[in-house]
């Protein structure tokens, strides 16, 4: 009797102590592990977050269907911040309290990710940043934070090293001054400053602009080899355009908001007014690259009616740098292990990053290849080089 | 059984129950629940302006940031700890409040909604480019306030300081519409022409409800700053224009009580419709659509229909103005 009731509170304490385990790792089951996101669904800035957590999820989808992650599948639990700051603390406080996720991948909006930094830092939870690109996201680097996505500086520093590479010696800017511009306009003063370079013109256009004649006259004036875009894809155009029309034609060159050539070009609709026009990506492809058969397939099979971006292919090199370091952190999964893995990630290749990811304790930069992309009027997407920045 | 209803008592409850979330509920939970209480204020302060007074105001949000930017800025530049920065930050937007009258004395209707409407894309337009200041379109970070000796972490501190400003400011409110002043303020709105000849001073009743609103949405700014220990441009913006002015809308206009049940109404409404992921903002129209079709006068409105209790002093009453302030004045 008494080796029965011994072996009855054995058994007990046996069951109590499996579910126990797994009950101390948040988001972590036996068969599932609950990532969460968090970025702009709704409203005018939807692709730094819809479509890049679209990406993520057919990545997910992707490692799903060949079993997992140790036997574990992997599911998306989405949240709206609206590009605003207190929506998207509200967002994390959500998947961290109340979904109880067992890490983060997201971020579309600088100044939301900057917000929902310390949130996550207290929480001690797991993040992995998939499009904002503000430096105060990962600098100081915060014990669980990591960006796959192209940092501010190191993008402005991309593009001051890709125009002295191109030769060119007078070199301009046209910036934004929204949240975006700014993150970016400050590093690339520095960048500029760095290498001993006063830029022979500065000028300044909206997001919203329908005309960019002033900037571009100003800028004709400056006789500048090269000019440095700051703005996202509509004013971009605008500024091509116009500049076609007054014969300005000097090297342009973009970063990763125009981040498709081909798009671009669509959108400037001018023959010729792009050939000058080269510009950084985080992804080294273009959607309609036969490389992205794969991804455009899995994206219309998911989303019907969607059609492959670029932001879908941010989502799905992130969603990859993870899934590399869940991997690595083993069967027994915890916070800590998953953190120790993403920093130990070294030259993890994806399917779609313009370089390799790696990460270090003291450096949660993971990424810091932008691919240059060029199309030539008519022709297919190219890359152009990836170049390494420090 | 429908006294218990009533609206006191379910104020009460209400403010009861908030006091209890942070012993049961997560930090998400305690964070839209101190999010409600500042939208509380935002709309008691915008109601007591465009409700009672009956300026159509769109400046409400601009004050709310002129809070958090005077609270927050105080305490980055200047060192100023958060006791003093706050009520700093609130009297700014109270002070700018008060020179909006000046305006107020010569615009009304759509002129004034136009005219504040531009005074609120002006100062947004100061928070994004005065940089040297401001720090531009990328924000600030602000230090949390120390709630010492008390033993409360910075979190649940603000909880309860937005719990306390509230009640008191809601009760404020409640004395000053029943007061000769709340009387005043019915009279412009009904009429100024008739308000004057009863020897209503027009400047110093607007003042007082433009000072008001801009003190109320000053407090919330000040909270909002430590709520989030962030300041940038995106809270402020039109969008939460809309959202203040839907509250009081959808509560009832002219109600302090509707204030309370727009603010939290709304609230929790955004929250909810989070499972809608990207259909959201259709199904928060949708509803907003449902609520001004189907109770124009707001859901106090409807409550007082179906129960008693809900009557409130100086309420305004769709299509009968003049007759809603004096009819339903208590003695």
């Amino acid at each position: 009797m008494a080796g029965i009731r011994m072996w009855t509170l054995g058994l007990c304490a046996a069951l109590a102590a499996g579910p126990a385990a797994l009950a101390q790792t948040p988001g972590v089951t036996a068969d599932s592990i609950k990532i969460g996101s968090f970025g702009p669904i709704t409203g005018a800035n939807y692709l730094y977050g819809k479509l890049a957590m679209n990406g993520v999820e057919v990545a997910f989808d992707e490692v799903n269907k060949q079993g997992g992650i140790h036997g574990r599948k992997l599911t998306l639990v989405r949240e709206d911040d609206r590009c605003d700051p207190a929506t998207a603390i509200a967002a994390v406080k959500k998947l961290i309290f109340q979904e109880q996720v067992f890490a983060i991948s997201g971020g579309g909006c600088s100044n939301s990710a900057v917000a929902a930094r310390d949130e996550v830092e207290r929480a001690a939870v797991p993040w992995v940043v998939f499009a904002a690109v503000h430096d105060g996201i990962t600098t100081p680097p915060a014990p669980t934070i990591f960006s796959t996505a192209l940092t501010s500086s190191i993008e402005s520093a991309a593009q001051v090293e890709f125009a002295v590479s191109q030769g060119a010696k007078r070199i301009a800017i046209l910036s934004m001054r929204d949240s975006w511009g700014r993150a970016r306009y400050a590093p690339l003063m520095e960048a500029f400053k760095k290498k001993g370079i006063t830029p022979v013109a500065d000028e300044e256009i909206s997001p919203d602009a329908n005309d960019a004649t002033p900037q571009v006259l100003r800028l004709r004036q400056a006789n500048p080899d090269a000019v440095i875009l700051v703005v996202y894809p509509k004013p971009a155009a605008i500024f091509l355009r116009d500049a076609t029309k007054f014969a300005f034609k000097p090297l342009t060159i973009g970063q990763s908001a125009i981040a498709d050539p081909a798009a671009f070009e669509e959108q400037v609709a001018l023959p010729g007014a792009t050939s000058n026009f080269v510009t950084i990506s985080q992804v080294r492809f273009s959607p309609s690259d036969p490389e992205m058969e794969k991804w455009r397939t899995a994206i219309e099979a998911k989303f019907p009616g969607d059609r492959l971006s670029v932001f879908n292919m941010f989502g799905i090199g992130s969603a990859q740098a993870l899934m590399a370091a869940l991997r690595a952190a083993g069967p027994d999964l915890t916070r800590e292990k998953f953190v120790a893995a993403m920093a130990g990630l070294k030259d993890v290749k994806t399917d779609t990053y313009g370089g390799l990811i790696t990460c270090s304790t003291t450096d949660h930069r993971c990424n810091k290849a932008p691919a240059w992309l060029k199309k030539e009027p008519g022709g297919p997407v190219k890359l152009v080089a990836v170049t390494p920045v420090e | 059984m429908s006294r218990l209803l009533g609206r006191r008592t379910l104020l009460a409850l209400g403010v009861a129950a908030l006091a209890a979330v942070p012993t049961f509920a997560n930090p998400y939970v305690v964070f839209v629940g101190n999010q409600l209480m500042l939208y509380v204020i935002l709309a008691v302060g915008l109601n007591i302006l465009v409700g009672y007074a009956g300026q159509l105001a769109f400046a409400n949000a601009a004050m709310f940031g002129i809070g958090a930017y005077g609270t927050g800025l105080l305490q980055v530049h200047f060192g100023v700890p958060y006791y003093a920065a706050a009520p700093a930050g609130a009297l700014l937007a109270m002070l700018i409040g008060l020179a909006m009258a000046w305006p107020a004395l010569r615009l009304s209707g759509l002129y004034l909604a136009l005219a504040t409407l531009a005074f609120a894309q002006f100062t947004l337009w100061v928070f994004l480019h005065w940089e040297s200041v401001t720090f531009g379109a990328g924000g600030f970070k602000v230090p949390p306030p120390s709630f010492a000796p008390l033993p409360l972490p910075s979190n649940l501190g603000i909880y309860y300081l937005s719990l306390l400003a509230m009640a008191a400011l809601v009760a404020i409110a409640w004395n000053v519409v029943r007061s000769r002043i709340g009387r005043a303020f019915v009279a412009i709105r009904d009429g100024e022409v008739a308000a004057q000849a009863l020897g209503i001073d027009l400047f110093r009743y607007k003042a007082i409800a433009f000072g008001m609103s801009g003190l109320y949405a000053g407090i919330a700014g000040a909270l909002h700053s430590a709520l989030l220990n962030y300041v940038s441009p995106e809270g402020f913006d039109l969008f939460q224009m809309v959202l203040h002015k839907a509250m009081i809308v959808v509560g009832g206009l002219g109600s302090l009580a509707g204030s309370v049940v727009g603010a939290t109404t709304l609230t929790l409404i955004l929250e909810a419709l989070r499972e809608f992921k990207s259909t959201q903002e259709i199904a928060f129209g949708a509803l907003l659509l449902v609520f001004v079709i189907f109770m124009p006068d707001g859901i106090v409105a409807a409550l007082k229909q179906r129960l008693q209790g809900w009557e409130e002093p100086l309420r305004r009453v769709r299509g009968r103005p003049g007759a809603a302030a004096g009819a339903e004045a208590r003695p």
